[in-house]
Formats: structure tokens, sequence, C-alpha cells
């Protein structure tokens, strides 16, 4: 194995667990809905959901970086130029993360100066890390572009999932910078915010992934090359296509031209047709190899991520993207239904699938199956539609009652939020949350143990090649 | 917009691609399996997608929303076929070869 996919085992390692965190973050956060007061001042709502969020993110990130750690030397046949400073930037953004998660844990807010912005908390949703640690997180993925591109040069060889890869790699980064900047105008500084949110998550993250699961589904069910690329340029330009301009449903309600009601509209309207090719292709590829692999987990998981992508951002987002219907739908669980249901779809299922596969090639396994896989994908998805099911339950309650009935007074908001509706989706949130976190437990197990015990047939084939039986 | 048009609508939203979906997989089910039942049962989902279509023309959402509504019904057609195809076309050379 080279040195840069011991990295990636780091990161994954790392990323999961980041997962961990947010699940208990989560849990405390979908706890403090049910039960009025609880860690009150001691780890406020704000916090948990913050923590929550954050690490979701950072997790998800960790996985994409470990992915292509793991696949650059594979695609380019080299070891990953500059990896020696790759792995101390690993440790050093693994610390960053402990000392922001401390700070917001204990410290948690501070006065509004400009030091606070540097060491507390920069303020901006999703991307709160203190100036300090957003710097670092900079440096962290300039390093991981200097070792992809570094590489591809020393090789003088650009395929192209690595051509399609490098130039995403830019907007990747260029998009984040987006976090610095402290603007006192709110509408402003929302609609830069969004250049941020939403193209990272529906641009530069899902081209990323789609490089990430062309080269897993290469490595996977030995799909040709030519195939792979011809669909990721397929991809690429129907997701940029919708993608770039569906910015516009984030816009509707934030003090934007009226244009936007029309544009975000429109292309978040497109953006189901290419999930439903993706699902096509799924259904072919699994047909094609008539369900046979000898990584099952991985298998199920890609699968997990074509239907999950479609139902989660394409039906969920479908339902509540036109302007009419997005005036009372917005900012309520409806929407948090709708985000949970498509991170786990289009991200989170894809990075699992590259887990596994990296563990089957590092444990060198033939086959990788057993019991836990399926408890745990099991047990996480039934979590997940679960809680995106309670949630949809309590958004339509609050857009039902709340806004379209109530006209989004504060008294309506009040009552919105003791509807019985309301309250019986958000405590089966909970209840569907420890399914998840149950699942979580099982998949940890799963991964720190899954292809360690060999066959006897494959013990006897390492002896027979001089490895360790 | 009264509070059960704006439920209704988004329901039918939801339903609209739900149906797409099941349109689509049922029409990759047929083609895996040579089957005819199955390649009905896609086309009947079409219709029903067609058929939500029609409802949420008597929604209250504006004429160019309904009209958007009605073009993407027809986009949604093509795309299994013609991925499928694709596909075909695209594993095709290195099926002979094997």
């Amino acid at each position: 194995m080279f040195r840069s996919q011991h990295l990636a085992l780091k990161y994954f390692a790392a990323a999961m667990t980041l997962f961990g965190i947010m699940i208990v973050a989560g849990l405390l956060a979908s706890t403090q809905y049910v039960q009025d007061g609880f860690l009150l001042n001691i780890l406020d709502f704000s916090v948990t959901k913050m923590l929550h969020i954050d690490t979701m993110i950072i997790s998800l990130l960790m996985g994409f970086i470990g992915a292509v750690y793991w696949f650059v030397p594979i695609e380019l046949e080299r070891e990953t130029v500059g990896i020696r400073l790759a792995e101390v930037m690993f440790w050093i953004f693994c610390a960053a993360v402990a000392v922001v998660a401390a700070v917001f844990i204990f410290v948690q807010y501070g006065p509004a100066t400009e030091m606070s912005l540097w060491f507390i908390n920069q303020g901006r949703k999703y991307v709160e890390a203190p100036r300090w640690a957003a710097i670092g997180i900079t440096l962290v993925v300039l390093v991981f572009i200097y070792n992809v591109v570094g590489t591809a040069i020393k090789t003088k060889k650009v395929t192209g999932i690595m051509g399609v890869l490098m130039v995403d790699l830019i907007p990747l980064f260029g998009l984040y910078l987006i976090a610095f900047p402290s603007i006192t105008n709110m509408s402003e500084d929302q609609y830069w915010w969004w250049w941020l949110v939403h193209l990272w998550v529906e641009a530069t993250w899902e081209i990323l992934i789609g490089c990430i699961m062309a080269l897993a589904l290469m490595q996977l069910l030995g799909t040709s090359r030519r195939i792979v690329e011809t669909w990721l340029y397929i991809e690429v330009a129907l997701v940029l296509g919708t993608g770039i301009l569906g910015l516009g449903h984030h816009y509707f309600w934030i003090g934007t031209p009226s244009y936007w009601l029309g544009i975000g509209g429109f292309f978040s309207a497109l953006e189901p047709l290419p999930l439903l090719g993706m699902v096509v292709h799924a259904i072919y590829d699994a047909g094609a190899h008539r369900m046979k692999t000898t990584n099952k987990p991985a298998f199920f998981w890609v699968m997990a991520e074509a239907f999950g992508n479609f139902i989660g951002g394409g039906v969920f987002g479908f339902m509540m993207t036109l302007p009419q219907i997005n005036l009372f739908t917005h900012g309520t669980q409806w929407t948090v239904s709708h985000g949970h249901f498509a991170f786990w779809g289009a991200y989170s299922c894809g990075v699992l699938a590259v887990i596994y596969l990296a563990l089957q090639k590092s444990r060198a396994a033939q086959q990788l199956d057993g019991a836990a896989w399926k408890w745990s994908f099991a047990l996480l998805n039934i979590g997940m539609l679960g809680m995106v099911g309670a949630l949809l339950v309590s958004g339509i309650s609050q857009a039902f009652y709340e806004r379209a009935m109530g006209g989004s007074t504060l008294q309506a908001f009040i009552e919105g939020q003791t509807n019985v509706w309301f309250v019986q989706g958000i405590v089966m949130r909970l209840v569907f949350g420890f399914v998840f976190a149950a699942g979580y437990v099982v998949l940890i197990y799963d991964l720190l143990t899954i292809g360690k015990k060999r066959t006897a047939a494959e013990g006897l084939q390492a002896r027979v090649a001089g490895g360790p039986a | 917009m009264t509070a059960v048009q704006m439920l209704g609508t988004s329901l039918l939203l939801a339903l609209f691609v739900l149906l797409a979906g099941c349109y689509g997989v049922l029409y990759c089910l047929a083609r895996l399996r040579a089957s005819r039942r199955i390649g009905r049962a896609a086309a009947a989902a079409y219709a029903l997608q067609g058929l939500t279509a029609g409802l949420l023309a008597f929604s209250p959402l504006d004429f160019w929303w309904k009209a958007l509504l009605l073009a993407s019904f027809v986009a949604y057609l093509p795309i299994p076929p013609l991925t499928w195809r694709l596909l075909e076309n695209l594993h095709e050379p290195e099926e002979q070869h094997s």
C-alpha cells in the first residue's frame, strides 16, 4: 500500500469519529426540542446544533479528502507528491478540529469584538470555525490541491477523472474564502454566504463525489474507464446546468431582487431530471453484474446513494422548491427533513461505500460480507427514513398551522411549537435518532472487524504467497 | 393560497417526482427481466405521473409553473430509455471484447 493510502485510512477514521460526535450532538439537540431546559446554560441548543452541523460538514470533507488520497496513487500509479506534508497537515487538521470543538463546548461565545471572530466563532452558520481555524482549513485544502496537482504533473498523466477533479478543486478552495469577510448588511452577507453553502454542496461537492464514485465503480465493479468518464462528463454537465442557478431557491426571501423567484424555481425544478438518470445507471450496473460483487457493503452503499440522492434531493426538494410553496415551508422542519435526507443520500452513503472499498484492499480480503454490515445498513437507513418522516410531519404542521393559517406571527409560532403534530414529529425524530445511533455503533464494530477474519482458503492462499495467514 | 391548497399542492409535487422515479425503476426492471408486465407497470407509473400533472393544473400555482411541470412531465418520458441506450452503447464494446 502507498503512504497516501495509509493517510486515507487515517482520514476515514477521523471522519467516522466526527460522524459519531455529529450523532451525539444531534441527539442532544433533538432532546432539547423534546425536554425544555435540557442542558440550559450548560450546553445550549445553539451550541449542540452548531456542533451537529459543523461536524457533519468536516466529517464529509475528511471522507472526501481521504477518498482522494486513497485513489490518487491507484489512478496515477505512483506515491502522492508531498505526502509527508500531507501527513503533517492531517494531524494539524485533527488538532484544529479538536480545539475548535473544545472552544465551542467550553467557551461558546464572546464579546462582539475582533478577538471573538479570531478565537471563538466567526458567527456564520455552517462555517462558524474561528478565523485562525478557518485559515488552517484553507492551508489543509491548499496542501491537498498541491498533492493532487503535483502528482499529476510529476507523472505527466491527466486522466479524464483527474482532470475534472483538479478543476473542481479550484472552486472547492476559492468558495471557502467567502467564509472570511464579515459583511454588516444582512442581505448582502446572505447573498455571498449562499455561494459558499449552496455552490459547495450542489456544485463542487457533487462533482467531487462524482469523481470519487467514478473511481470507486472502476474498482468495485470493474467498470471500464471509458464508461465512467463518459458518464462523469454527462453528470458534470447536468449537475452544473441545473445546480448552479438552482442557487436561486435560497434567494427567494433574503432581500434579493424578485427575478430570483423565477430563476431559482425554474432551475430547481429541473434538478430531479439528472438524478433520475443516475437511478437508471445504478439499476443498469446492478443488473449487468447480477448483484454479484466481492464487496457487498460497498455495493449496497453505492445503490443507497443513487436512491437516497433521488428521493432526498429530488422528491423532498421538489416538494418545497417552487416559490409559492417555499413561501410557507422555508425555515421549518420541512427544510430540515429535506436537508437530512439529501446529505445522507448524496454524500454520506458514497463516503461509506469508499471506506468499505478501502478496507477490503487494506485488509487484503477477497470477499467482504457478513451480518454486521447488513444490520448497520438497515438501522442507519431505517433511522434516517424515520427521522426525515418525523421531521416532515413536524414541518408540514409548522407550514400549515403557523405559516398558512397563523400568518407567521409570533403568536402563531409559539402556538405552532405546541401543536400536537409538531410535538409528535419531534418526539419520533428523537426515537429514530436512537435507531440511527444504534446503526452507527454496529457500523463502527463492522468497520473495525470486517475482512480481518480470513476464510481457510484465503489463509492457505496467503501462506502460499508468503504473507501472514 | 390557503393552507389546504398549499399542503395538497406540495404533496402532489412530491408525488409527481416520486412517480417519475417509479417509472424509471420499473422501466429498468422491465428491460433487465425482459418482462412485458413490468413494462406495463412502468407505463402505468408514467400515466399516473401525467394524472398528477393534470391535478396540479387545478392547483393555485402560477401559469408558468404549470407550464414548467407539463414540460418536465414530457422530459421525464425519454430519460430512462435514452439513458439505458447510452449505457448499452457504452458497454457494448467491452462485452464484445470479453
